[in-house]
């Protein structure tokens, strides 16, 4: 297959941030520190926080539920070691500043390295032995959420719902956020799992049409999975490279030309989007019954010793998957969970990772730009480079400054809740202003003052 | 190892454009017109140019003291706005009313605004308005260019005119629109008018040279193509509907364009992006306005040339065109 693929499929609006991503795409997934210590948040996910099902001093076991909720939209939480509870408190969260956790002592003796479950898998899987009551049982015991960074619970997407019948379902493989290679390296090293996972949530859903979507910088995906599904239903789409190309609204813009309206949410257009390494999950749940307690996690940037996609234990603080990986050899500027795009930058190294974190980026000054570091902001001159680059078309320099100037009518006046926040304008701004900055910051304080004062 | 790590919004990384950067795009790309002014008019090119560009760095620098401010003249948004006045006003100003000309532009143009960003109208257009106003003697008299005089004097003391003057393709074609008939004199001047060799203002009588700028601005992404496209668009429809009327008494669409400052005010004073609209569609509109207005003006109006105000009046509509195009989002407006 020729690799020079190039794809119109995308999505008006958009920018092209320098990928960065040769530092860790030829690194095969590698298992990841040997822990001694995890700390599960109960809240890793959209929706409703979990209870801790164990208490301090109890023995817990690798893959043991250790939190749970009855809320729709939650999901629950489990040990990723076998070992004991330290204590359940306030931890660094990367968005919430402090939040609950479990934190468990890894047993030093009895931990072997949980395996990948990529070789249990091969071509010849066949979801139908599998009943849609079993495939969502498994789906919500085992925690599983969207990994690709918002996590959304996929139980809450996937179970079937006769009000909003589920026609479409797109994999998202795209991994438009610079830096990133945790999907990319799942496509080509678990790519049996993966399918058997798309098969899964084919049936769960009861979908017609599944599309996996890579963008056009992935040739090597686009060949691996192009070959697999050869003989299949299931159809690879290469979309153009673009950033936001991997936000659930622009990859169906891209993929079936359909948009979703503002406000809403894709199964009011019958289309179901979920990540790659959800797909994988969703395999190794339902068929091996194990639930969401390890991913794959990139640790890159220029400053890291030892770039590489790590099987890491969700619950390993940054502070130890950065030391596993042999430290920072230049000085470091920021640590973000995330990639630098939409990445959330932490302020402190004992922040464990989440079931949605895919990578760990440290910028030094001189990635981060003189201008970004200083963070000085210059006069807008209203050149509209964040309206041309905006995916949602909005006009982000007038929500900022009216959010920046305490009006918050005229912010939501210009659609200040249909922000994506996928950061595409302050990146263009050449004023260096913070425009998705102060558009999440009116976007939390419209939120407060509409529960305050209902309409 | 991890000391001092900064935390702050995403994104992280940005695409390291300045506003300065934005700026000297404007300034290389105003290079054609200049070396164009200063091959036509020699050495009052170079006088003009550095008076305007100098008095208004001053003044902004002065206005930023006095009011405590940062210092601003470091993102030479001033530089452009003394380049723009000086192309824009005749070769042989004095000196003096460039000085007044540029001062009046930053301080009451822009600096009494809040500076750069807060405008309402084109600083430089702000300037010149002021000059025609003041002294609308100085503001219309041309000279010959250089090429064909080399001695064109300068204005003497005693504000007498002592130089060759030349009346512009614009006063010609207001003479054949008042005696119906002449209109073919000023369109057999097209490739003079196509070089700059005529009369007229510092910098807009070589078209070539401002399309050659104007290339470069949209090249580098630094303006859009909708602002001058719809001003040249909507002057052109207008002067051909003239043209048909009466072809003795209106000049061709072409003799149109490349007459006067409908060039310069196309690609480099329209597209300030400061005084005008940001959505698409504002853009249609605006200049759709711009090149309408310039065209009443020349023919029905009074005055011979009217880019400048038809430019200073959209300005003033602008805040109202960009309320009335606010562009739906992507997912249609959302169910409240």
């Amino acid at each position: 297959m020729k690799t020079d693929i190039k794809s119109r499929f995308s999505f008006p609006g958009g920018t092209h941030p320098p990928q960065n991503k040769n530092l860790t795409s030829e690194s095969p997934i590698q298992p990841g520190s040997a822990v001694k210590q995890v700390a599960i948040m109960l809240s890793q996910h959209t929706g409703a926080a979990c209870r801790p099902t164990v208490k301090k001093a109890d023995t817990v076991q690798a893959g043991q539920k250790i939190g749970d909720s009855d809320s729709f939209v939650s999901a629950p939480v489990h040990s990723p070691v076998n070992g004991k509870v330290k204590e359940i408190s306030l931890q660094s969260h990367a968005v919430l500043g402090r939040s609950m956790a479990i934190v468990i002592e890894a047993d030093a003796e009895n931990n072997p390295p949980k395996e990948p479950a990529c070789d249990k898998f091969t071509s010849s899987f066949d979801a139908e032995k599998y009943s849609v009551e079993q495939i969502c049982a498994a789906i919500r015991d085992g925690g599983l959420v969207g990994m690709g960074g918002a996590g959304f619970p996929t139980s809450v997407k996937v179970e079937p719902n006769p009000k909003l019948p589920k026609e479409t379902l797109i994999i998202n493989g795209c991994e438009c956020e610079p830096y990133i290679t945790c999907d990319y390296r799942i496509m080509l090293e678990w790519t049996h799992q993966i399918i058997a996972g798309v098969k899964l949530a084919k049936k769960v859903t009861g979908c017609k049409k599944v599309f996996i979507a890579i963008e056009d910088n992935k040739p090597q995906a686009i060949e691996t999975l192009s070959q697999v599904l050869r003989n299949d239903d299931i159809e690879v789409v290469v979309v153009k490279t673009k950033y936001p190309q991997g936000g659930e609204r622009q990859l169906i813009k891209a993929v079936l030309n359909k948009t979703v309206r503002t406000g809403g949410i894709p199964p009011m257009i019958g289309v179901v989007v979920l990540n790659v390494a959800t797909a994988a999950a969703i395999a190794e749940a339902v068929v091996c019954g194990q639930p969401l307690t390890h991913r794959v996690v990139t640790v890159t940037g220029e400053a890291i010793a030892n770039p590489g996609n790590y099987y890491t234990a969700i619950g390993t603080t940054i502070g130890e998957l950065v030391e596993f990986c042999g430290g920072i050899t230049q000085k470091a500027a920021k640590v973000i969970l995330g990639g630098p795009m939409m990445g959330i930058a932490a302020a402190d190294l004992t922040t464990p990772i989440t079931k949605t974190t895919g990578a760990i980026t440290i910028l030094t000054k001189q990635q981060i730009g003189d201008a970004k570091f200083t963070g000085r902001q210059t006069a807008c001159i209203r050149c509209g480079r964040c309206v041309e680059a905006c995916p949602e078309n909005l006009v982000p320099t007038t929500i900022a400054h009216a959010v920046k100037n305490n009006l918050l009518d005229v912010a939501k006046n210009y659609y200040l809740t249909a922000c994506i926040e996928c950061g595409c304008c302050s990146y263009v701004c050449p004023a260096n202003i913070e425009l998705t900055g102060y558009i999440k910051t009116g976007k939390i304080l419209l939120a407060k003052q509409e529960k305050r004062m209902p309409a | 190892m991890f000391k001092n790590i900064t935390v702050s919004h995403a994104p992280h990384i940005s695409e390291r454009l300045s506003t300065r950067m934005v700026m000297l795009d404007v300034i290389i790309a105003l290079a054609p017109a200049m070396i164009a002014a200063g091959y036509y008019f020699r050495i009052h090119a170079a006088v003009l140019i550095a008076t305007c560009v100098i008095s208004a760095v001053a003044t902004e620098w002065l206005c930023n003291v006095i009011r405590k401010k940062p210092n601003s003249i470091g993102d030479f948004s001033a530089v452009i706005t003394g380049i723009i006045l000086a192309l824009s006003v005749p070769p042989i100003l004095p000196v003096w009313a460039a000085i007044i000309g540029s001062v009046f532009a930053i301080a009451i143009g822009k600096m009494v605004f809040g500076g750069l960003g807060a405008n309402i109208f084109n600083p430089a257009m702000v300037g010149r308005a002021f000059l025609t106003a003041s002294f609308g003697m100085l503001m219309t008299t041309w000279t010959v260019p250089a090429t064909i005089d080399p001695f064109m004097s300068v204005i003497s003391a005693e504000n007498k005119v002592d130089a060759r003057t030349q009346a512009t393709p614009l006063a010609l074609s207001k003479e054949a629109v008042k005696t119906k008939q002449g209109a073919d004199t000023v369109n057999s001047q097209l490739e003079a008018m196509f070089e700059g060799e005529v009369g007229g203002c510092l910098g807009e009588t070589s078209a070539l040279a401002l399309l050659l700028g104007g290339a470069y601005l949209l090249i580098r992404r630094t303006i859009t193509l909708h602002i001058p496209l719809a001003v040249i668009t909507s002057a052109s429809v207008f002067a051909a509907i003239m043209c048909l009327i009466n072809k003795e008494a209106y000049i061709s669409p072409l003799s149109h364009l490349f007459s006067g400052g409908l060039l310069i005010g196309a690609f480099f004073i329209a597209t300030d992006p400061v005084t005008a609209p940001l959505s698409k569609k504002g853009m249609w509109i605006f200049g759709i306005g711009v090149g309408t207005i310039t065209m009443l003006i020349r023919v029905f109006g009074e005055y011979p040339e009217g880019v400048m105000y038809s430019i200073l009046l959209m300005n003033g509509v602008t805040p109202l065109i960009d309320r009335l195009c606010k562009p739906i989002p992507a997912g249609g407006k959302p169910n409240v």
